[in-house]
């Protein structure tokens, strides 16, 4: 066993982990530090530490209605969009794991199209097709487009989790007379909650982050999500970096904070389902 | 809920299995149609059929008042084809997949190969490399925006403490591209990671260890083992970022607006800057028609030709 | 049971839109110098106090974000009742499309009466009114009369393109940035291109080419105003990093005494306040304005302007109540009092005598000797055809295309659009 090459290979492996994180964290913690200096500092000093605890940016921003608002719309749009995404797409999952009927192929397949082209190709039509619902400005206009997007993801993640469910249960849910959707209801969904969960956290980390579609379909300000928002602030404050990168700041906690819970079923959900799909 | 409502009459006990077999049949039948209507309703609503009017509004020139009327024939695609900025967007988006296939993916993977393993620090490791994933696309292009801002952000303050003229690289036509390309790397060579850490923790201990015992090297055991053993996540990061490398548009958008002078445009921010903000429906469809048909183009072979297991 | 009843009430939550109050006025405006805004809160304030029951609400979009948004706000129902325009092109375009409020008969009588002819005849389109002019502006050179000082050179010698290049190659020499402009924004460079085009074929090559008469904008004054541009741009009169800069990186390099001149409209008297660093700008004495100059042996006047008749349309579907707060806005009293603080030039009868602001005399007396005053060509020529001319300009401004190419492209969009 060669040691010796071993160790030599520990040693490009640090320097490595260390080269590919100061890459990574420099422009986190510039703009980390960046919200407690003032233009003049952020300046002459964009790496070291500020020179005061200055939380000016911050109580500047936090005293604003406005981002309370944007937070609060994210999170009621995200909140819809996993719901409905959950309850539909499982329901179909389903029929397509676990009831045999003709076309079912076809039309799995037909769904998982939508996996395959971004939003973008069909924004323009799509803004047409909400504006003649009449759902411009509305968080039906946001919620409905994002969960029909985002179907085909789910439809493939939960179907396969479905499918690797132990067959004698069904089979013995027959026996007892128990119906498809019975059995769905309380068999399949209380033994998916880890999918439920995966396939939960990357529609919330989407809709979230979502920009394009807010952009073009919200126009009244008390209904901005928080992408609109920061573009918002960032096209009302310009070049005032330190209180950009306050605000960049301000709406990367949440981020971070909601990502060290669901870590876990995030490379669940990598580990599970997307890679055998 | 007419679902819950069906399985309860559903369950009705019988002991007549003629009739039994017939409930069960309808059961399934009912079921099917309620579980599958909903979704595929919304599918084909918002996602199928405003790619199937995109087809159909690019044949107008539209500015979205109204009904199409102007037909223009393919005249759309004709100026979309003579169309310099349109050639330097797409030209971007190879650029992008490219570096993605060559810079990223590597990265990722050679990372993945030394945080499968167990030491300390490893789950922080991790969650640093994954969290540009997660953070949004705007405030990612906000954060760079100002590290690349030659008169005031971090690029102002090393050319200021190096003493060197400042540089403005977003005001580059050759290099704005490239910039927005380092940026799509920070941000995404920690999701691949993470899809290779998952494949790699698959792998039976015991493989591994027994070409340990054989006496080869780390390098070896990587290339003749693990990286064979987890081609399938390999060939799907490849398929995701092929396909991901065709949509950027947000960190364009918030980076560069596409600019300066198109030079950094992608398909998607070429459609929302000629289609969206010119209000030119029928124009920007026909770049939304191209974008589909590449998409789906390179989805169906790629599956028939690397995915065929499936 | 119960979950039946979640279901309905997410979804009954889903459809529910934003409620609105009867009497909601929205106000959609780009200002975002302190100045203007606190004057426009002021007029809210007061309208608000006049009429109970009547909320108007200031509705804020970036310049950039507000172009690039307005045409999908229109389409919605909840479009604004009041919105900031330039008049022109995109005017029209949206008149035709039906999302303009006909409001002629408010506007005749006293109202019609109180403006130049001039202004609101922009604001008519087809025998109708939409909107009213609130403020006239003019595009030219501003500049640094210190930084001027230092490299020895006289405002008053610039009188034609030529003197401009002579004190640009000056500036150089000084090591002094000579110009600052907002490239990433674009707008700001088509001012040199078309204001270069009205120097040189004057109102009847404009004419001519909307006619769609010999080459259109392709035809030879629009040719040379591209080469004239280019005469500029070989010098490389802007910062560093034009091209990623907006207008108010511009207006902040331009505040901080870092260039020489920034060629913007009137309200860069505020803008490069408000983008300084100190957040005070040049000092007034540093401050002054000059028009653009004449090209030799162009055909046009010297009293040619251009710039905005900028002013608020009435959204389709807005309350009584948004035509009466228009009528405020612009009601001599309230212009007089915008114009005696030196916010604008109200395009209005009888305000010279309140105007005191040195800058606002100056723009007052130009626009008033005007001979033909040129709306910004990137709303005239509507909403398409604009945008492609200043895709143009900052090309030219980027080396990245020739003239001919420059007046050609302008010209083929000019006639797909209009074909």
């Amino acid at each position: 066993m060669g040691i010796g090459s071993g160790r030599a290979h520990r040693l490009y492996h640090d320097l490595a982990l260390v080269a590919v994180g100061i890459f990574v964290a420099t422009p986190l913690l510039v703009t980390f530090l960046g919200g407690f200096k003032d233009q003049g500092e952020l300046r002459a000093n964009p790496f070291g530490l500020p020179s005061t605890l200055n939380l000016s940016n911050f109580a500047q921003i936090l005293s604003q209605p406005d981002i309370w608002v944007y937070v609060g719309n994210s999170l009621v749009v995200a909140g819809m969009t996993v719901a409905l995404t959950l309850i539909i797409g499982a329901m179909a999952a389903f029929a397509f794991a676990q009831i045999r009927f003709f076309g079912s192929r076809m039309l799995l397949n037909y769904v998982l199209l939508g996996m395959m082209f971004p939003f973008a190709t069909a924004i323009l039509p799509l803004f047409v097709r909400l504006r003649d619902f009449g759902l411009l400005n509305s968080y039906a206009g946001l919620v409905l487009p994002q969960v029909a997007f985002g179907l085909g993801f789910s439809i493939l993640l939960m179907r396969s989790f479905f499918k690797q469910l132990p067959s004698e249960l069904w089979e013995a849910a027959q026996i007892d007379g128990c119906s498809y959707a019975g059995f769905f209801w309380k068999v399949t969904l209380p033994l998916s909650t880890p999918i439920l969960a995966t396939v939960g956290v990357f529609v919330l980390v989407q809709s979230w982050n979502n920009f394009l579609l807010p952009l073009v379909v919200l126009n009244d300000e008390s209904l901005y999500t928080w992408p609109i928002g920061i573009m918002q602030f960032q096209g009302e404050y310009n070049t005032e970096w330190s209180l950009i990168l306050a605000f960049v700041t301000l709406t990367l906690i949440p981020a971070v904070i909601f990502f060290a819970f669901a870590q876990k079923y995030i490379v669940e959900g990598l580990t599970g389902g997307a890679v055998k799909g | 809920m007419t679902m819950l409502e069906a399985s309860r009459s559903g369950r009705a006990p019988t002991r007549r299995p003629g009739l039994r077999a017939r409930l069960m049949k309808s059961d399934r039948f009912v079921t099917a149609v309620v579980f599958l209507v909903p979704a595929l309703t919304l599918f084909t609503l918002f996602v199928m059929m405003p790619i199937g009017e995109a087809a159909w509004y690019s044949l107008f020139r539209w500015n979205g008042f109204g009904a199409p009327t102007n037909h223009v024939g393919l005249k759309n695609f004709q100026m979309l084809m003579q169309m310099d900025a349109f050639h330097t967007a797409l030209k971007n988006t190879g650029l992008i997949i490219f570096f993605s296939l060559i810079v990223q993916l590597p990265l990722g993977l050679y990372l993945a190969l030394i945080l499968s393993q167990k030491f300390r620090g490893v789950v922080l490791w991790r969650s640093l490399f994954f969290l540009p994933y997660i953070l949004a696309e705007v405030a990612t292009g906000l954060i760079w925006k100002f590290v690349y801002d030659g008169r005031h952000g971090l690029a102002a303050g090393i050319t200021d403490a190096l003493g060197v003229d400042p540089v403005y690289v977003l005001a580059d036509q050759e290099l704005a591209v490239y910039a927005v390309i380092v940026v799509l790397v920070w941000k995404f060579f920690g999701f691949h990671m993470m899809l290779y850490i998952a494949g790699l923790q698959n792998i039976p201990r015991d493989v591994v260890e027994s070409a340990q015992i054989d006496g080869a090297s780390w390098w070896q055991i990587a290339r003749r083992i693990k990286i064979p053993m987890i081609a399938p996540v390999i060939k799907l990061s490849v398929f995701f970022s092929i396909l991901g490398g065709l949509q950027v548009f947000d960190l364009v958008w918030s980076l560069t607006r596409g600019g300066p002078v198109n030079s950094s445009h992608t398909v998607v921010s070429f459609l929302y800057d000629f289609g969206i903000m010119r209000m030119r429906i029928g124009f920007g469809s026909a770049v939304g028609v191209v974008l589909f048909v590449v998409c789906v183009g390179f989805a169906f072979s790629y599956r028939r030709i690397f995915m065929k297991e499936d | 049971m119960y979950k039946t009843v979640s279901m309905a009430s997410l979804l009954a939550g889903l459809f529910a839109g934003p409620g609105l109050a009867e009497t909601e006025v929205r106000w959609l405006h780009l200002e975002g110098d302190g100045p203007v805004v606190e004057f426009m809160e002021e007029l809210e304030a007061g309208f608000e106090a006049k009429n109970p029951g009547v909320d108007v609400k200031m509705q804020f979009l970036g310049p950039e974000a507000f172009k690039a948004r307005l045409t999908t706000m229109l389409q919605s129902d909840d479009r604004p009742h009041l919105f900031y325009t330039w008049a022109g092109g995109v005017m029209r375009a949206q008149a035709d499309a039906g999302f303009l409020k006909d409001i002629t008969a408010d506007v005749e009588g006293a109202w019609k009466d109180s403006f130049s002819p001039g202004a609101l005849s922009a604001y008519e389109y087809n025998g109708a009114y939409y909107g009213v002019p609130q403020e006239i502006n003019q595009v030219g050179f501003w500049y640094n009369r210190r930084l001027f000082d230092e490299a020895g050179v006289d405002p008053e010698s610039i009188k034609t393109w030529d003197d401009l290049l002579a004190a640009v190659a000056r500036f150089k020499e000084a090591g002094i940035t000579p110009i600052a402009t907002g490239g990433a924004d674009k707008w700001p460079l088509h001012f040199y291109w078309t204001h270069l085009a009205g120097r040189i074929g004057g109102k009847e090559a404009f004419d001519a080419a909307l006619a769609g008469e010999g080459d259109g904008f392709a035809a030879a004054p629009f040719v040379a105003a591209g080469e004239r541009f280019v005469e500029l741009v070989t010098l490389e009169p802007f910062q560093d990093g034009f091209l990623a800069a907006g207008h108010s990186d511009a207006a902040g390099v331009f505040g901080d005494g870092q260039a020489a001149m920034q060629l913007q409209g009137s309200w860069n008297r505020f803008s490069q306040v408000s983008n300084s660093a100190n957040g005070k700008g040049l000092p007034e004495d540093e401050l002054a304005w000059m028009p653009f100059p004449m090209v030799e042996g162009g055909a046009g006047n010297a009293t040619d302007t251009l710039g905005g008749i900028n002013g608020w349309l009435v959204g389709a579907g807005a309350p009584q109540e948004a035509v009466d707060f228009l009528r405020f806005i612009t009601s001599p009293e309230n212009q007089r009092e915008a114009a005696a603080r030196g916010l604008h030039v109200p395009p209005m009868k009888g305000m010279s005598d309140v105007i005191e602001d040195p800058f606002s005399k100056q723009f007052a007396e130009k626009l008033a000797a005007s001979t033909y005053h040129q709306i910004f060509w990137d709303q005239d020529l509507g909403p398409s055809v604009g945008r492609v001319v200043n895709d143009v300009s900052t090309e030219l401004a980027a080396g990245s295309t020739t003239p001919e190419q420059a007046a050609q492209t302008i010209q083929d969009a000019w006639s797909f659009e209009n074909m």
